[in-house]
């Protein structure tokens, strides 16, 4: 499998990157998916956060959390320096605001409607030169979407302009408990280049977080689960002991 | 020679990021005690990473302190004091896991210590396999114990297991025989 030659996006956990024998290849487009609580937002901010401090300019685009709350939240780690902010090598924005900036304040939105925010937040990561993104979440983006054929098409149009920008990309889904497969509409886990997969194991009565990497287009990478921690320091991986555990999660 | 002597005798031997276990009685723990969290982290200028799954780890605190032990270079991960609802101080001085049942936290608590006060090197120790092995399996406590002393020895920290003779089990002896650098038998001293 091609590990040769593929330039890496690291994500700067360290584990992570041990798993991506040594990062995202760079441009995918990748999902990083689970349940509520399982740490997907920490480790996408964590992943930008790591790629300014590198010199790579990275944006955060959220639906559901207001940018000041984020900062907060990164403030825990002891990585995380404020400047990254205010000299805007890490970048938060409001999607509400791009929804507005585009008139796209509606419930549902058409293809023509789904082309123009995909065009938008093209125009931004190519104005700015953003080399990582985070949206989270798509879930929530392809809630106002009508058919599966409108997910396909935006999720591949994002990709495929975003690769070309030479753009490594986390799309957060939220999955629910009863969720099957890696994704609340079964479409964007085909087409992603990537699938991270965050979970609840449950050992007699202990409730581990969990992380495994389904796929990831141009790497080999282990497909074995790991128990994460969320520290001070970041994430921290260990491997999933084997002797002798049930799941449900 | 007194067991403490006895003790930091023996892990003066111990080639950097070794792994030992030591097997005591209850008469010489506090003596083992005070060799493997005092005489010898001190002489070495060591962190002490202090894994306790017996006793909560304010109590073994204020027991450093009945004994004239110096604390201030112990850091506790501490898996008994959520069982028991003991009153608990927050701060990395303090690590709490739920249960000793919840062992990759372990790993993932002692590698956060490691990879976060990286000033000294440090030692790992083990307090006990013995109560560790009430909550656990012997395959899945093997399997912890081997990728633990495995990652500590990449991260240039020695590991200390205690064992106590008075709960021993062949399946304990056979677990330590496999995964450590040495077994050290204290001897009880008049």
């Amino acid at each position: 499998m091609a590990d040769s030659g593929r330039d890496r996006c690291k994500t700067g956990i360290a584990g992570l990157d041990s798993i991506l024998n040594g990062g995202i290849p760079r441009g995918n487009t990748i999902l990083i998916t689970g349940s509520c609580g399982t740490g997907k937002t920490t480790l996408s901010l964590e992943f930008l956060v790591h790629g300014a401090l590198m010199g790579e300019r990275s944006m955060y685009i959220s639906v559901t959390e207001a940018p000041e709350k984020l900062v907060d939240n990164m403030i825990t780690y002891d990585f995380f320096d404020k400047k990254l902010i205010n000299e805007k090598k890490l970048i938060l924005v409001d999607l509400q605001e791009i929804y507005v900036k585009l008139g796209l304040e509606k419930l549902e939105f058409t293809l023509e409607d789904v082309n123009i925010l995909v065009s938008q937040i093209v125009k931004i990561v190519k104005e700015l030169g953003i080399k990582r993104l985070v949206i989270d979440s798509i879930t929530s983006i392809c809630y106002r979407l009508t058919s599966k054929e409108e997910i396909r098409e935006f999720i591949l149009h994002l990709g495929k302009e975003l690769s070309d920008l030479g753009c490594t990309t986390i799309l957060i889904s939220e999955l629910l408990h009863s969720s099957e497969g890696y994704s609340q509409y079964g479409v964007e886990e085909a087409i992603a280049d990537g699938i991270i997969f965050m979970g609840n194991l449950e050992r007699r009565g202990d409730l581990l977080r969990t992380i495994q990497v389904i796929k990831m287009r141009g790497t080999t990478h282990s497909r074995a689960k790991y128990v994460l921690d969320l520290t001070p320091i970041g994430v921290l991986l260990a491997p999933l002991l084997k002797g002798g555990s049930s799941e449900v999660t | 020679m007194g067991v403490t002597a006895n003790v930091v005798g023996k892990l003066e031997e111990l080639p950097s990021a070794s792994s030992i276990a030591i097997k005591t009685g209850v008469n010489s723990y506090f003596d083992v005690l005070r060799a493997i969290v005092d005489v010898f982290p001190a002489r070495h200028d060591l962190y002490v990473f202090y894994v306790s799954s017996t006793i909560p780890s304010k109590n073994i605190e204020n027991l450093f302190n009945l004994l004239g032990i110096e604390s201030n270079r112990v850091f506790f991960v501490d898996t008994i004091s959520h069982l028991m609802k003991e009153s608990t101080e927050f701060s990395d001085r303090f690590l709490y896991i739920e249960s000793p049942t919840m062992l990759e936290y372990i790993m993932l608590k002692i590698e956060y210590l490691v990879r976060k006060y990286t000033d000294k090197k440090a030692v790992v120790i083990l307090d006990s396999v013995n109560s560790m092995s009430i909550y656990n399996g012997s395959k899945i406590m093997s399997e912890f114990l081997h990728i633990l002393v495995t990652s500590l020895r990449s991260w240039d920290a020695y590991m200390i297991i205690l064992s106590m003779k008075e709960q021993n089990t062949s399946e304990i002896d056979a677990m330590l025989n496999m995964v450590c650098d040495d077994i050290y038998d204290v001897e009880e001293v008049e």
